[in-house]
């Protein structure tokens, strides 16, 4: 089954790989310094545009796609070492195609704001974003886990350098933070995963083998318990799962706008994606002896965290905090380890990276706007000022609280429905969560954009104008990923088909698995 | 029928994407697609009500999305009671589309305002049609978002806090409702309006687990109904455009919590009823009794919305099943008739007096706008219960449905409704007659006529809502079969009743009201600690103020100052404390530059790649 795939040849599988290879390949002229200015800037338009025509492309052609071992588009590039049982390769499956889309989307997005924006040595930070972009379309696309850890790490070393260079006031003691909680994270996931290399005895990374040999001959009781906190820890840290969370509020204030966009809207999704993905199936029984915590963590993720949002005075922080609030329901849905938790978790997960990026977009823009500015109490009233962008914030901040018309709220229902049939008070609790969200976001929104004017901001008007609406560079992106959280807001089908087909497919494996091991 | 449904639903959503699109800044040609699309709703309905439709429960569904055992569906269910409220949304939300286009003649935001407009009727006509409880709840909280859009309209700070209030509140009655709609959707396998009775026969629930459903569907209620205690954003809604409190926070949306009671009506215990009976008694009185602290003649049409929603909730509790919800559907009807026409009269007073809202500024204002005047003196008897007119019959029916179930919620609603007259007439007397007390008033004259004209039809609908055999054939006999129509002695009591309780509450409120030249209410200057508490509203604001500071925020800052201390402090810096060895080393290996990170990536790749290929 696992032919090696010409990379040239015209098949979906080639397509797949040069997605994710192109935004890598068009930064390096970047990296290198060989371009600057206007070609660099169109390098990469085209770096980060042509992956997402692939990744729309691909998810046209995904229903009655060939499958290997579940996946379409299987590519076998057989880049890696056969002897350790490395290969990259790539396919999507219906879990990983929406990430995989939602990836593509926000790349593009980060990278034509970064284009717009005019940073200083723009080329570099172009060509360290779109190697994000290829790390994180590499990572929902990889078979191989190996390849999953290393897309991984490719997309992290850029969000630290990014985050050292280009930051704001805290930089330093951001990025120094987020990089050792992040290697510590990123290490504990990669202990388990060998572990797990090891434990199979099979000598191999690739997932399909895998899970086929598992599935067989699940792990014993212990060690799946092991590993998977030991994973679920690692993870965890990555995904800031309550209480080691604090790297991302301060991370994601301080981090350049693209950056945050691409960290907080996709590659933080790395460790829920590979929960739900990949040990779900592989450790049930691990994940079922670790629920109680996960559930009291991810409920603190909502409520506490959830009450600390609303404390917050700064506009960046406050996003953060937020999006460490709904990284909660995320965990909640997967420790329900059922198809409809885990896929509600994959629907909140798209949505929120798409309304995240919005979010810390036009956070980057109130910004620019106002000095560098987000204190929220130094600004107020700027509708008068900016009519559209304070109708596109708007529009961003109730898709986060979950308004119905953007997805987000079909994850929300769907994790709270799952939650429910768990146990009803932690569900009734984590639904507490839609008024804690209401109440910021509504905050937030009231404080920058209407009633008066604060004192800062008029003094800013008299001195540099009043500010301008969004400019195109602005509101097309923000236009793109709005238009993506209606379109799924409206027709949820569009993600709910492909994931509930893979998992409900994978349920009755599971199933053995647990009676294997209850018995 | 499925695609006539289908139609009236999305015309205005067409309608307000048009405008999104299109007609931010043309005005002018946002009001007439939005009116176009809400007279197209209104005609399609009509044409239903009389002969589309045979008055047979129908229902028709597609699946919507699909994850494990959660089957979400998108559908119909309409049968008579929708059918009811789908004419007064669609008749009533055309005549303040209308009235709206005169009104908001200055208005610079008028694509926006206009926009909003049609997106609620999407909303609303989607709570209405809503086959579905999960599918009830999406348009709920759209309907929630159009509220805070519209109340948020003037931008000003004090427009934009009621709007979070608002959305904020009923955010809070939607997490009671969700909670109910997940139980129900375990406990009995769907959602379903069409299939839940039976589902629930097939599979009784113990009695606890159904009230306790119930109340968290009432939950609901609270919020989008403004039942207490979640009543305190609807007077601070009267912050948007008077068509908008008219069309949305007095005659449709609403009424959305009263017309969930109906839809559900055969989930609610005995239990249940008694609970929801209270809270809609003690918002029917204590509402009443707040509108005379007010002085703002839509704070005072805000505090009688609340009061009637009381006694449509009452209605609901008294016998529940299908004469309760008849009889609130009733009362709901004939409620948006006068109550959206007391709204736009009170919207054409304030368009003419320079958008001045105190009573006590007003006066005289029957000779300066006659239309208006005599219109809103109609809705005022309406309300006010005067026999033979539309409120009479219906709150007939709620009086006599308490005089057979329970003595106490009789008195209160009678009191209720003496109040109810009180207040009603202390306007007319204030504000219409006596002598102008400002420029102002001095200086007021009629509104246009494309103002004046939806008053006239609401008039007329005001006057004549209460006849039943007028409406269409299904309607009528849904009314007729199932509200109680009171007999021989019964029926002259109540006769007696209503006619003393409205003649009276007039007659006192000349008493008490009637000084031309006052330039500040009578309560006020005979007892001004009694109007300070009135006005006050009882103390409701200062309660939640200090929930919302002294509490919910306190709790949040000590939150957020435990984080900063225990985790970031303590177990962070401290665990960087004790290896500080490895913080220094890791000080020296994160140097910020990218080289540095390339080696060390380098590095540890090399040595997995060591590891793997089998060396060591």
């Amino acid at each position: 089954m696992e032919g090696f795939t010409c990379p040239f040849s015209l098949t979906y599988s080639a397509l797949l790989f040069w997605t994710v290879a192109v935004p890598l390949a068009a930064s390096l002229p970047l990296l290198l310094g060989c371009l600057k200015g206007t070609p660099a800037r169109l390098l990469a338009a085209l770096g980060a545009m042509l992956p997402l025509l692939g990744a729309l492309y691909l998810a046209a052609h995904y229903a009655g796609a060939y499958t290997v071992g579940g996946y379409a588009f299987y590519c076998n590039a057989q880049l890696g070492l056969p002897a350790a049982g490395i290969a990259l390769k790539l396919g999507l499956n219906g879990i990983s195609l929406p990430m995989f889309v939602m990836a593509a989307i926000v790349s593009f997005c980060a990278v034509l704001y970064a284009i717009g924006g005019r940073q200083e040595r723009q080329s570099l930070y172009l060509g360290l974003l779109l190697v994000m972009s290829s790390g994180v379309l590499g990572l929902f696309a990889s078979i191989d886990l190996f390849y999953f850890y290393f897309f991984h790490e490719l997309a992290l070393i850029p969000t630290f350098i990014m985050i050292g260079i280009w930051g704001g006031k805290a930089r330093r003691v951001a990025a120094i933070e987020m990089t050792i909680y992040l290697t510590l994270g990123a290490m504990l996931v990669l202990a388990g995963l060998v572990a797990l290399y090891v434990l199979s005895g099979l000598n191999t990374f690739d997932f399909i083998t895998l899970r086929q040999a598992i599935a067989q001959n699940p792990l014993g009781e212990g060690s799946q318990h092991w590993i998977y906190g030991l994973l679920l820890i690692g993870f965890g840290i990555l995904v800031s799962l309550f209480p080691f969370h604090t790297w991302a509020p301060r991370g994601y204030a301080n981090a350049p706008a693209s950056a945050a966009m691409l960290h907080a809207g996709v590659l933080k999704k790395f460790g829920l994606y590979g929960l739900i993905q990949l040990i779900a199936p592989l450790l049930p029984v691990g994940a079922a002896s670790w629920t109680g915590l996960l559930v009291v963590l991810a409920l603190c993720n909502v409520l506490v965290i959830g009450l600390i949002t609303m404390a917050q005075k700064d506009l960046r922080y406050m996003l953060g905090y937020s999006s460490v609030m709904h990284m909660g329901y995320a965990f909640l849905g997967i420790a329900t380890m059922g198809t409809l938790g885990l896929g509600a978790a994959l629907m909140m997960m798209f949505a929120h990276g798409l309304a995240v990026a919005a979010l810390f977009l036009m956070a980057d823009c109130v910004a620019v706007r106002n000095s560098g500015e987000t204190d929220m109490a130094s600004i107020g009233g700027m509708v008068k000022h900016t009519p559209v962008f304070a109708a596109f914030f708007a529009a961003a901040t109730f898709a986060s609280a979950g308004l119905p018309g953007f997805a987000n709220f079909w994850g929300e229902l769907g994790i709270f429905t799952a939650v429910f049939k768990m146990n009803s008070t932690v569900s009734a609790l984590a639904i507490l969560g839609i008024i804690i969200s209401a109440i910021y976001g509504l905050r937030a929104l009231a404080a920058i954009f209407y009633g008066p004017h604060s004192k800062a901001y008029e003094q800013r008007i008299a001195q540099y104008g009043a500010p301008a609406d969004l400019q195109p560079y602005e509101k097309l992106p923000v236009m793109i990923l709005l238009g993506a959280l209606m379109f799924a807001g409206f027709w949820p089908r569009a993600v709910s088909e492909p994931v509930n087909a893979e998992l409900s497919s994978r349920q009755p494996a599971v199933a053995v698995q647990t009676a294997n091991a209850a018995e | 029928m499925t695609r006539t449904l289908l139609t009236i639903l999305l015309c205005p959503l067409l309608a307000a994407a048009l405008i999104a699109l299109f007609g931010r800044s043309r005005g002018r040609l946002s009001a007439g697609i939005s009116i176009l699309s809400a007279a197209a709703q209104m005609a399609l309905t009509l044409r239903l009500l009389f002969g589309g439709w045979d008055g047979l429960p129908f229902s028709d569904s597609i699946r919507w999305m699909t994850l494990g055992s959660l089957n979400l569906d998108m559908g119909f269910y309409f049968n008579d009671m929708s059918a009811l409220l789908l004419m007064v949304v669609t008749v009533v939300g055309f005549l303040i589309h209308v009235f709206a286009f005169g009104y908001s003649d200055h208005d610079k935001c008028r694509g926006r305002f206009f926009g909003g407009l049609s997106l609620f009727m999407f909303s609303m006509t989607g709570i209405v049609v809503s086959g579905n409880l999960f599918m009830m709840f999406v348009f709920w909280e759209l309907v929630g978002f159009c509220s805070y859009m519209l109340i948020g309209h003037y931008l000003s700070a004090e427009a934009s806090s009621a709007a979070k209030k608002a959305f904020i509140v009923n955010r809070v009655g939607d997490f009671g409702f969700l909670i109910g709609i997940i139980w129900c959707f375990w406990q009995f396998g769907t959602v379903n309006l069409a299939d839940l009775p039976a589902a629930m026969s097939a599979s009784p629930a113990a009695a606890g687990t159904l009230t306790a459903i119930g109340l968290l569907l009432f939950c609901g209620v609270l919020g989008k109904s403004a039942q207490m205690p979640l009543h305190v954003w609807l007077p601070d809604a009267m912050a948007g455009p008077t068509p908008v409190s008219a069309l949305i926070h007095a005659a449709t949306m609403v009424a959305a919590g009263v017309y969930l009671l109906g839809r559900v009506q055969f989930i609610f215990t005995p239990d249940a009823l008694n609970v929801i009976l209270a809270v809609g008694l003690v918002t029917a009185l204590y509402s009443a009794i707040c509108a005379f602290g007010q002085t703002d003649i839509k704070k005072i049409l805000a505090y009688s919305t609340l009061s009637q929603l009381g006694f449509m909730v009452s209605a609901f509790a008294l016998v529940g099943g299908m004469e309760g919800a008849a009889s609130s559907q009733f009362h709901l009807t004939t409620h948006a008739f006068f109550k959206a026409l007391l709204f736009l009269g009170a919207g054409s007073v304030i368009h003419a007096s320079h958008h001045e809202q105190d009573i006590y500024k007003m006066g005289g204002l029957w000779k300066k706008m006659p239309l208006t005047f005599a219109t809103f003196l109609v809705a005022t008897l309406a309300i006010a219960g005067l026999p033979y007119l539309s409120g009479f019959f219906s709150k007939d029916a709620i009086l006599l449905l308490a005089w057979h179930n329970s003595p106490a919620a009789f008195y209160t609603l009678v009191f209720a409704s003496l109040l109810t007259a009180t207040y009603m007439g202390r306007i007319i007397f204030v504000a219409f007659l006596g002598k102008p007390r400002s420029e102002a008033a001095e200086h007021a004259h009629e509104s246009r006529i494309d103002m004046v004209l939806p008053l006239l039809v609401l008039a007329v609908m005001a006057v004549l809502g209460g006849y039943t055999g007028l409406y269409p054939e299904a309607l009528s006999h849904y009314l007729h079969q199932h509200v109680p129509h009171a007999e021989g002695s019964e029926h002259t009591m109540i006769l007696l009743i209503s006619a003393a309780l409205s003649l009276g509450g007039m007659l006192i409120a000349f008493l008490l009201y009637y000084r031309p030249d006052a330039k500040a209410d009578t309560v006020q200057r005979r007892l001004p600690a009694l109007f300070a508490l009135l006005k006050g509203k009882l103390w409701f604001d200062e309660l939640y103020l200090f929930y919302v500071n002294g509490i919910q925020q306190r709790l949040a800052n000590v939150a957020a100052f435990l984080e900063q201390v225990l985790i970031q402090g303590f177990c962070v810096r401290g665990s960087g404390g004790v290896s500080g060895l490895i913080g220094v080393a890791l000080r020296r290996a994160h140097t910020g530059r990218l080289n540095t990170y390339l080696y060390w990536f380098a590095a540890g790749v090399l040595i997995f790649w060591i590891y793997s290929s089998g060396v060591l």
